[in-house]
């Protein structure tokens, strides 16, 4: 991305300005990929940590893991039925605790106690392009699910219940990963903006309210991207006929 | 690209950290996570708990389900144990008592035989007791007949007279 060139009256607020990488031709933004690392990091801590030791009697970090996993369990098989919700529990339970953590540790963490060369961290969700990734991952998992499931049966789905829904439906396979990717960068972004700017304005506890409704969002926006994946991935696998 | 992004990297400096209090936002982050901190494990505490303790209860309940289900299972083997042993007595008791039947049936097959037997010999001795009583008879009546027939013929006087004699002298002798 180009850096914007930003109006606003105040100065220390980094609005589009990245900390590049160049891999090929190729310029990546490193802080999305540092925070990422972290983000990453921690889920495989804790979810390593929590499965280590496992006991009968479920316990700290087992019995959390359990609950999360009985909490996404419960989305991916109400989104995406009986049949084929094991197929995707993986996926869904990923994009859940990735997006979530991302989220919550971008309005958690002081990341901005380190400094960057230029840019600065923070929710790798923040950045369209990890979300446009997240919402591809979706797409290509609901093209896959259904080509896998019913072979070109799939393309039935496009004409049900009648064949005036085609162009709709093939807009659809557009719209999905857009409405996706852009519902979940427009949320963190805006929370992170709307902290850093009241922040800027007024440094303490005016930011507070409008932190915790970030936390809460943040929460909100994790389970709708999962529960939309799921949902899509539930309406590809559907057989109509039985 | 590179060349253009050098001098833009190094116009902003290097990794460090950046400690300012009010930059960071430092203040607000240690306020919201002290209050994470004071309410997120009570809530997400209890909520654990209590999937905990209902864990721990269906564990429980299934093994004294796995207990009972044991004791039951016990019981019943016990039970088939003893059925078979009755089974067994009764299947020996039901053989002893048909090889009885048999022995005692034959038994009573072989007297009945005899019996019949012996009854039809008797009933032919007597029967041709019966016979040669009546042929004996009819042989005595045809005989009185046939002397009868004849008697008028030879019975004369002088014959009369000597039978009479040799009566008398029959009486005398004995």
């Amino acid at each position: 991305m180009v850096p914007l060139p930003l109006a606003l009256p105040f100065a220390a607020l980094e609005v589009g300005q990245h900390l590049y990488w160049q891999v090929g031709n190729v310029k990546i933004h490193g802080q999305i990929f540092l925070s990422s690392w972290v983000v990453i990091g921690a889920l495989l801590t804790f979810v390593v940590l929590g499965s280590r030791k496992l006991d009968r009697d479920p316990r700290g970090l087992q019995n959390l893991l359990e609950y999360l996993w009985g909490y996404i369990r419960d989305i991916a098989r109400d989104y995406i039925g009986e049949k084929a919700y094991r197929d995707w529990l993986p996926f869904i339970g990923t994009l859940f605790l990735f997006i979530f953590v991302s989220n919550w540790g971008g309005a958690l963490i002081p990341w901005k106690l380190i400094h960057l060369p230029s840019g600065e961290l923070g929710a790798p969700t923040a950045d369209i392009n990890t979300t446009i990734a997240l919402a591809l991952l979706v797409s290509l998992a609901y093209f896959y699910a259904g080509l896998s499931r019913k072979g070109f049966r799939y393309f039935e789905y496009y004409v049900e219940p009648t064949p005036i829904m085609l162009p709709f439906k093939i807009v659809e396979d557009f719209t999905k990963p857009l409405s996706l990717s852009f519902r979940l960068f427009g949320n963190i972004l805006a929370d992170e903006l709307v902290v850093a700017v009241l922040a800027f304005l007024v440094p303490l506890i005016v930011p507070l309210p409008v932190m915790f409704l970030g936390l809460f969002t943040s929460a909100i926006q994790a389970l709708i991207f999962a529960t939309l994946a799921a949902y899509y991935i539930g309406e590809a696998v559907h057989e109509s006929h039985h | 690209m590179t060349a253009l992004l050098d001098p833009l990297l190094a116009s902003h400096g290097s990794f460090g950290f950046n400690l300012d209090p009010f930059e960071t936002n430092i203040i607000n982050l240690a306020i919201v996570i002290a209050g994470l901190w004071k309410f997120l494990p009570g809530f997400l505490g209890s909520i654990l708990e209590r999937r905990r303790t209902a864990i721990l209860a269906d564990l429980g309940d299934a093994e004294d389900r796995l207990t009972t289900a044991g004791a039951a299972l016990a019981q019943a083997q016990r039970e088939l144990a003893e059925a078979q042993q009755k089974a067994a007595q009764i299947r020996s008791d039901g053989e002893a008592r048909a090889q009885a039947i048999r022995l005692d049936s034959e038994r009573r097959t072989v007297e009945e035989m005899v019996r019949v037997k012996q009854g039809a010999a008797s009933d032919l001795s007597t029967e041709a007791a019966r016979v040669t009583q009546q042929l004996r008879r009819e042989a005595a009546r045809l005989a009185i007949e046939k002397a009868l027939a004849e008697l008028p013929g030879r019975l004369d006087g002088a014959a009369q007279s000597s039978l009479l004699d040799q009566s008398i002298a029959n009486l005398g002798a004995s």
